[in-house]
């Protein structure tokens, strides 16, 4: 009979009687930045959580105001050009922020951990050179070059920047998920299982894949902040989103406005992600800390 | 390395790159001063061959270095026809459909290795009639064809059998070495507005044949200018010195002291075009780009952005420059020679024709609902900087046939019986159909769509019924509207020539997609209309019919339309100019003078 996951993970590295998630999450109540980091996290996904369930943000798009507006208490960030409200449209575009983070952060992370496991498990036979030369193959292609022709080719489809990333971003995580499992199935949870006959595929999925959780979270969260990233940029280029307002859309507006000195939506744009991605950066640093078995401790 | 030796190096590669450039820049002479214009266009363009001059980027350049039959006169508003290549202006048989065209001798090709001893020869009528057909040719993939296309006797004939250059057309035919004749299938009074455009650009065969695909780029021309480089920044045209001699006279180009006194243009009566050595064409898509290079003095004409008028014009009504524009540049508003409008896309019975007549009448009901909540003030003090000039229909406030009088209420915002309308026909936000806005790419298209979206929640239509349809380029947009994709067509026109009949050939049933007519309207009494009316010389019946096809539009609620936008234009006082970007043209830019001298090198 093999161990459950988080016995495993014991075996690979102790260092006292606690288990690694104990201990992890120990390291991650020291680390005050990193704390601070996910409550900047929890805050805007929050926000997030009241645009999807229609409490704000839900005057994104209405024009009511006068052009370019100052802030004050009717509009609390200004006007954009067509009078729009620019708290709302930022609010609102916390939510395009996290749908496309978390679907690219989950989808990308799965196709990392199978491709991954898939290939390491396999290491040296065909299907591991399969995947390392698709992982190559699309590390090979510059990104904005790639989403380019996916939106070309998907002729202007909302999902081509998703389809995009997912594409690209599995590649690291896959990269670090086959290194893992080179090691980890060469360990005795492993032995045991082929000894007692169990299929291959269940060896992997069951019994080693859930030993490289670790590596999962922090490249989610490293995933979940390049998406949103990517996104800002993409918008900007006109290639990400095509319906709807995000941080990158308030940017592409702004380049016209800051010219004439309306610098209202260039600012909370780019606050709204600046806050959100040194948030995200400061916790997923600390998540990796407290994940690495050799780490001592928190950061100075 | 030590500093002496650090310093011979850089001076050795700066030698290199100092003989480089003075190997790959043709310099006549060094030391004379040169009159260089330097003109941007917020696009570039790919393929200088006339077959392809289908928009302003290549149509600009094509028209500086071809020769047409027509263009317009330089500074006459309206605009008027007047010969270029052609002596006089046609001879029209007494039933409107025989052409004949005199062409001036003397006119020559640049040189070029194109021709025997690399010596440029003579322009004859056989050019001309060898250029149209190239548009007839289904190898050149040409985009002008539908300028002449089932009008030409025996055109589309030659095309069907095999576009073979040696087999003669009945409907054009070179007479003489210099006289040309065309003869129609049908009156088609607008043909010699056709002869303005870079589409019937002169080109020699010698040269299509000698460069096969590169024709595109290497363009061989009778044009006041040559060209000397071309790139995806930047384009630099040369005086062609074998250019013919014809004064400038500006009485016969339109002068009005009222008008164009503040150009200095009178001053330059008697000059010969090409009044300019060089004309450094700079491609700036960005339009902060653009605006920052001619503020800095890199280039000497602008449309100015609609961001930055707050900042050139002190007051609006009338318009007027800010002091310190005021002193540094020269003015321009004029109104644009096209229009801004949306059209329905017919095709598509979520809003357009279905073959269920009750629904029928309650789409048409929908579309006027739509009509009637789109707030066009709102529209052109947002986007056109209050500008622009909107009007009811098709017929743009700067043709001859554009009626003043004509009832506003099609574009007057009207909330309430818009909901009315909705109500009465039984539309509700749970039944109202999903609203596709296509547009390309772009933050401006992009705010349109959003200001579309503000105006029909204000009926209660449901935002997320109203979906952004987005293509990353033109291109594709256009594509879309020819494969009848797109729900609402949100598109700018320009006009090819000042007669209605160009935008009410728009609406034409048989111009259906994949034709002009992307709305894929179908009327009968407009076709049978506008049928009647394109055998029309200009006439007061032709203008009360081309009217009543106005009322036609406006009834069926097919487009919300229409706005036409005031361009802001500026030059630099060191340039003596009218600036003109109307009809696909650059035919002006051979009389700007460019008094500073500028020397070639800088």
């Amino acid at each position: 009979m093999t161990r459950p996951a988080s016995d495993s993970i014991a075996v690979a590295g102790t260092h006292s009687g606690k288990g690694p998630w104990m201990r992890a999450g120990q390291k991650l109540r020291r680390d005050y930045y990193g704390l601070a980091g996910l409550l900047i996290v929890l805050l805007y996904f929050f926000i997030a959580l009241g645009v999807w369930l229609g409490f704000w943000g839900q005057d994104w798009s209405a024009a009511g105001g006068g052009q370019w507006e100052s802030a004050g208490r009717e509009h609390w960030l200004g006007t954009n050009r067509l009078g729009q409200d620019i708290f709302q449209r930022a609010v609102f575009s916390v939510r395009t922020a996290f749908e496309i983070g978390l679907v690219v952060a989950v989808l990308s992370t799965l196709i990392g951990a199978v491709l991954g496991a898939v290939a390491g498990y396999f290491s040296g036979r065909w299907i591991d050179e399969l995947v390392l030369w698709l992982k190559g193959v699309l590390d090979a292609i510059p990104f904005y070059l790639f989403v380019a022709a996916i939106a070309f080719a998907f002729k202007g489809s909302a999902y081509a920047m998703h389809i995009a990333m997912i594409s690209t971003f599995w590649t690291t995580t896959g990269r670090l998920v086959r290194g893992e499992v080179i090691k980890l199935k060469h360990q005795e949870f492993v032995e045991a299982a082929k000894a007692i006959g169990l299929d291959e595929m269940r060896i992997i999925f069951r019994h080693i894949l859930p030993n490289t959780t670790h590596i999962l979270l922090v490249q989610a969260t490293i995933v979940f902040v390049s998406a949103i990233k990517s996104e800002v940029i993409l918008s900007f280029l006109g290639l990400g989103v095509q319906d709807g307002v995000s941080w990158g859309l308030m940017i592409a507006e702004s380049t016209q406005e800051v010219l004439v000195g309306q610098f209202y939506n260039f600012i909370t744009a780019s606050l709204f992600l600046f806050i959100l991605v040194m948030g995200f950066n400061l916790f997923s640093d600390a998540l990796q800390d407290a994940l690495d078995p050799r780490s001592t401790g928190s950061r100075p | 390395m030590s500093g002496g030796r650090t310093i011979i190096v850089i001076g050795i590669i700066g030698l290199a790159l100092g003989l480089q450039t003075g190997c790959t820049d043709r310099q006549p002479d060094d030391t004379a001063p040169v009159k260089i214009y330097r003109h941007a266009l917020d696009g570039a363009p790919t393929n200088l061959d006339p077959v392809q001059s289908a928009n302003i980027y290549a149509s600009f350049l094509v028209t500086n270095l071809y020769d047409t039959l027509y263009r317009y006169k330089y500074l006459a508003r309206p605009y008027e026809l007047t010969p270029n290549l052609a002596t006089g202006m046609p001879e029209v048989s007494a039933d409107g459909l025989t052409y004949t065209i005199a062409i001036k001798p003397g006119v020559y090709f640049i040189d070029d290795p194109a021709f025997e001893n690399g010596r440029g020869r003579e322009l004859v009528a056989a050019d001309f009639v060898y250029s149209i057909k190239r548009h007839f040719d289904p190898q050149t993939l040409a985009q002008g064809a539908w300028l002449w296309q089932n009008r030409i006797q025996g055109l589309d004939q030659w095309r069907a059998d095999g576009a073979d250059y040696a087999a003669e057309v009945s409907g054009l035919r070179a007479l003489d070495k210099y006289t040309i004749q065309i003869r129609l299938t049908r009156p088609y009074p607008q043909l010699p507005h056709t002869l303005t455009q870079g589409f019937a650009a002169v080109v020699p065969k010698e040269a299509v044949d000698h460069y096969g695909r590169e024709f595109a780029i290497r363009p061989v021309g009778s044009g006041p200018y040559r060209l000397l480089s071309f790139s995806g920044v930047k384009a630099v045209l040369e005086r062609n010195d074998r250019f013919r001699r014809e004064p400038f006279d500006p009485a016969a180009e339109g002068y009005r002291e009222d008008q164009h006194g503040f150009t200095g243009v009178r001053q330059l009566a008697g000059s010969v075009p090409p009044l300019s050595d060089r004309i450094d064409v700079h491609f700036i898509q960005e339009e902060a780009a653009r605006w920052n290079a001619f503020i800095s003095g890199e280039v000497d004409h602008i449309r100015a952005p609609t961001t930055q008028l707050g900042a050139v014009l002190e007051s609006r009504s009338p318009i007027r420059a800010r002091p310190e524009i005021a002193e540094k540049y020269h003015l321009l508003t004029p109104l644009e020679t096209g229009f801004v409008h949306t059209d329905f896309n017919m095709d598509d019975p979520r809003i357009g024709y279905h073959q269920d007549p009750a629904q029928n009448t309650r789409n048409k009901a929908l579309r006027c609902a739509i009509v009637k909540a789109f707030d066009w003030t709102a529209r052109n003090r947002a986007l056109y900087f209050d500008l622009a000039q909107v009007f009811p229909g098709v017929i743009p406030p700067v043709t001859p046939e554009f009626d003043a009088d004509l009832d506003r209420s099609s574009v007057s915002r009207d909330v309430e019986g818009a909901k009315a309308l909705l109500q009465q026909h039984g539309w509700t936000p749970d039944n109202l159909p999903e609203l596709e806005y296509g547009f390309a790419a772009s933050v401006a298209e992009r705010q349109s769509f959003e200001q579309f979206r503000a105006f029909m929640g204000d009926i209660g239509y449901p935002p997320e019924k109203i979906k952004a349809l987005a293509y990353a380029s033109f291109g594709d947009f256009n594509r879309a509207l020819k494969q009848r994709k797109v729900m609402l067509i949100t598109t700018a026109w320009y006009m090819d020539f000042p007669d209605a009949e160009n935008t009410m050939q728009l609406f034409y049933g048989p111009n259906e997609a994949p034709g002009s007519n992307s709305a894929n309207f179908r009327n009968e009494e407009f076709d049978r209309l506008y049928e009647q009316s394109s055998v029309m010389q200009a006439s007061p019946e032709r203008t009360a019919i081309y009217q009543r096809m106005n009322q036609v539009l406006i009834d069926e609620c097919v487009s919300i339309t229409g706005l036409s936008r005031t361009f802001v234009l500026l030059w630099t006082k060191n340039a003596t100019m009218y600036p003109d970007l109307s009809f696909l043209s650059g035919h002006f830019a051979r009389f700007v003078d460019i008094a500073t001298d500028r020397h070639e090198a800088e």
